[in-house]
């Protein structure tokens, strides 16, 4: 069972094996090349579906006039990274390349041009030869889209707000590790450990006490000195996780998303709706835990996120999760609720927690099983 | 069916009534299409794939919502609030097919309400009265057994007053004396003819006018705090809850009903007041847009030290509010907030100095006064003000450029 699909899938972005087959907590098996190629890309946006696999790109869903639409391109060369936004998705080939589509029946693949760091720095260096080195195209490493934010990252570490650059963080003794985009925010962790955000706040999304935009990536001060090693960025929120196994959740908790309460007790009144800084997340004992071993066992691994739900993966190979889970981005065993606000384990699916991968669409959650289980 | 519910698809648009509406938006188009086509056909061809489409029409419903809360709202396209507000509608069909008991109408009401709220509903303005009527009648707004009592009209006070007091003042004499000398000022007895003086105090005829409606809250005594919050609940709730007769709930938070615009709402209520003249002079040659804004809460709601950018005139229909103000020119001094939300309102506690924080507001000129019943308060643009209630109060303030 290479991949266990659930949530919105009203207009055939993803295709199940042979119908509605319900596999562990409600997720269905998808029909994708996966078990054979293991070169294989998905990116998820909201009615339509982005899937590579070597140079092919096949976009799946509503691209014109119904469900089911299906078209197929081909790339330049072999597809590394797709980032499926709602006017386009972003493709990035492994030579560095990037491209984008628009998801329509006439769909093509179109070169993004990038515009030049203000003071680039290929200007001044000089071959061996002495002569000054023509200004390339960078060579892009990481992508992500939001609805209103695209960001791309160069190997030699320039931030760019497709297409203009924003920001350029020193070449030596900065790498990127991970890069994320919400609707309307960007969130990046360096293998340091350190977390910068941008874009858009005024929901909390960047951890930042006050509420406002931050134009170029700034370093999360609420979580500097703590080694973060995994973070997600949802629709209005973020989160990370700690070395130390720790949780942090911040902006909005509208349906739950940061693990948080919704409603006061009494259930006529909502708590706070927004949280701007971190909030550290303490979780219930996982239920492999009855022996009273250590909790470290247990600890909070990795993490993902939709536009208004969170998923984890815990040590234990446990899939935790919160949020909005009304057209079933948390597996049809929790669809009749509309959200859960605390983080809850999910019965019946054990990760491997190194191995295995969790992609989440705006409403909707894939596991990417290496082995079977 | 029932013919009322016949009736009321008969005024929900067609499909090339919303074709210029939802424009290139291919989800839009794909599920507005459905929907308003199963709904054209609805007594010849029921059942085929009702389910689906009613779905469908949900998920656009939340779609839109999320692009609604994406972004500053003032840049929010209009097509993506009319179709959130379109798609609510055909929601509410498609629940009522499944059911018209009470609880569903009520259902039904809500989402009428916040498409009315985050949504553009002018285009369908004949289906959204329609609509609401045909919720009311059958919703399960039971009269609740609790009454509301009927507030005693409060005595004057004399009290002092910073600012000069105006006795029902010509256009003219507005007109120079503050409009155009930038002057604060009282203005006393203009109002004396609205219903509302007196309609109001009976707050079960507000229950009774408005209490299916459902509106923003502020919850938490000032917006600048960090406790602070919003939601959106139902007046009777809201009601019954602030000012019902079981006060036995010590730790009762306090809710406002600020800053929203009740009477493009509720029109009923829109005929117990009117729009003061004075609101009719503008700098500029044809009067402007007049913004109608309802306030009402509770004794202790306050608004802390803040600025509007237009012209204000703040009728008090009943209750008293304390109010404190400073001139823009004292703005340095009263150390507004930084951040891009919170620009226009000051940190500074104004019926509470703290020097010592704050050591620049010894500078500043403050004017005290007190809103009585029936007062109105002319504020310049850019003037500082401080508003707390002294007891249950409802206003209603006037906007103008």
């Amino acid at each position: 069972m290479p991949l266990l699909f659930t949530g919105f899938n009203a207009f055939g972005q993803h295709e199940c094996v042979s119908g509605d087959v319900d596999c562990a907590a409600g997720f269905s098996e998808l029909n994708a090349p996966v078990a054979t190629q293991n070169q294989c890309t998905i990116s998820i946006g909201w009615r339509y579906a982005a899937l590579a696999f070597g140079r092919k790109l096949c976009l799946r869903g509503l691209l014109a006039d119904g469900p089911n639409e299906c078209v197929t391109l081909e790339a330049a060369g072999d597809i590394r990274a797709l980032a499926a936004g709602d006017s386009h998705c972003l493709v990035l080939l492994q030579s560095g390349q990037l491209y984008r589509v628009q998801p329509k029946l006439q769909a093509e693949l179109v070169a993004v041009r990038l515009e030049a760091p203000p003071r680039s720095n290929s200007g001044t260096k000089r071959s061996i030869f002495g002569t000054a080195k023509a200004p390339s195209s960078p060579i892009i490493e990481h992508i992500a889209c939001g609805s209103h934010i695209n960001v791309a990252i160069s190997s030699e570490n320039c931030i760019y707000s497709i297409p203009s650059c924003l920001h350029q963080f020193p070449e030596r003794q900065f790498r990127v590790k991970q890069l994320e985009c919400g609707h309307e925010h960007a969130v990046l962790l360096n293998v340091n450990g350190d977390v910068f955000t941008w874009g858009n706040g005024l929901r909390g999304q960047l951890g930042l006490a006050e509420l406002r935009v931050e134009e170029t990536p700034q370093l999360l001060e609420a979580l500097a000195g703590i080694k973060i090693t995994q973070i997600a960025a949802g629709g209005w929120h973020s989160a990370a996780i700690s070395a130390f196994g720790d949780l942090y959740t911040w902006g909005v908790n509208s349906s739950g998303q940061l693990g948080m309460r919704v409603m006061k007790a009494g259930g006529v009144l909502k708590e706070p709706t927004v949280y701007p800084l971190p909030q550290l997340q303490d979780l219930t004992e996982c239920a492999c835990l009855q022996g009273g071993e250590s909790n470290d066992d247990c600890a909070p691994l990795r993490v993902f996120a939709g536009s208004r739900h969170t998923l984890l993966i815990r040590r234990c190979g446990r899939l935790w999760v919160s949020g909005w889970c009304k057209h079933g981005q948390l597996g049809r065993q929790l669809q009749n609720l509309s959200y859960v606000d605390a983080f809850q384990a999910l019965e019946g699916i054990t990760m491997n927690p190194t191995a295995d991968d969790v992609l989440c669409g705006p409403w909707s959650t894939l596991l990417h099983l290496r082995c079977t289980t | 069916m029932e013919t009322g519910f016949l009736e009321l698809t008969k005024l929900l648009p067609r499909w090339v009534d919303l074709e210029n509406v939802v424009q290139d938006d291919v989800e839009a188009r794909y599920i507005l299409k459905r929907a308003a086509d199963h709904l054209a056909n609805i007594q010849s061809s029921r059942d085929s794939g009702e389910e689906e489409t009613g779905y469908l029409v949900g998920a656009l419903v939340d779609r839109s919502w999320e692009r609604i809360h994406t972004g500053h709202f003032s840049q929010v396209p209009l097509a993506t609030r009319k179709i959130y507000a379109i798609a609510c509608c055909f929601k509410i069909f498609f629940l009522l097919l499944e059911s018209t008991t009470p609880a569903q109408k009520d259902a039904c009401s809500e989402i009428l309400d916040e498409a009315q709220l985050l949504g553009c509903l002018e285009d369908w303005s004949e289906l959204k009265v329609a609509l609401m009527d045909y919720l009311d009648k059958g919703g399960a707004a039971a009269p609740s057994s609790e009454t509301l009592p009927t507030l005693e009209p409060l005595t004057r006070v004399s009290s002092a007053c910073d600012i000069p007091q105006l006795d029902a003042p010509s256009l003219e004499e507005f007109q120079t004396k503050c409009f155009k000398a930038g002057q604060p000022a009282l203005l006393l007895n203009t109002i004396q003819h609205w219903p509302a003086l007196h309609k109001w105090l009976d707050l079960n005829y507000l229950l009774q006018v408005a209490g299916n409606r459902t509106v923003p809250i502020e919850i938490g005594s000032n917006y600048a705090s960090d406790e602070w919050s919003q939601q959106l609940v139902k007046i009777r709730d809201f009601l019954s809850r602030q000012f019902g007769k079981d006060t036995s709930k010590t730790d009762q938070n306090i809710e406002y009903l600020a800053q929203h615009e009740l009477f493009s709402q509720i029109s009923a209520l829109k005929e117990d007041i009117s729009i003061p003249d004075y609101c009719t002079i503008s700098d500029g040659d044809a009067p402007g847009a007049v913004d109608i804004k309802a306030w009402l809460g509770p004794a202790g709601t306050v608004s802390p030290m803040h600025y509007d950018p237009k012209h204000n005139l703040l009728c008090q229909v009943f209750g008293s509010k304390r109010i404190i103000l400073a001139a823009p020119e004292d703005t340095a001094n009263l150390y507004p907030h930084e951040s891009e939300f919170l620009a226009n309102t000051a940190r500074i506690d104004a019926a509470q100095l703290d020097p010592d924080t704050y050591p620049l507001v010894a500078k500043v000129k403050f004017y005290q006064l007190l809103l009585q019943p029936g007062d109105c308060l002319y504020l310049p643009p850019k003037w500082w003000h401080y508003v707390r209630s002294e007891a249950p109060s409802f206003s209603v303030s006037f906007w103008w450029e």
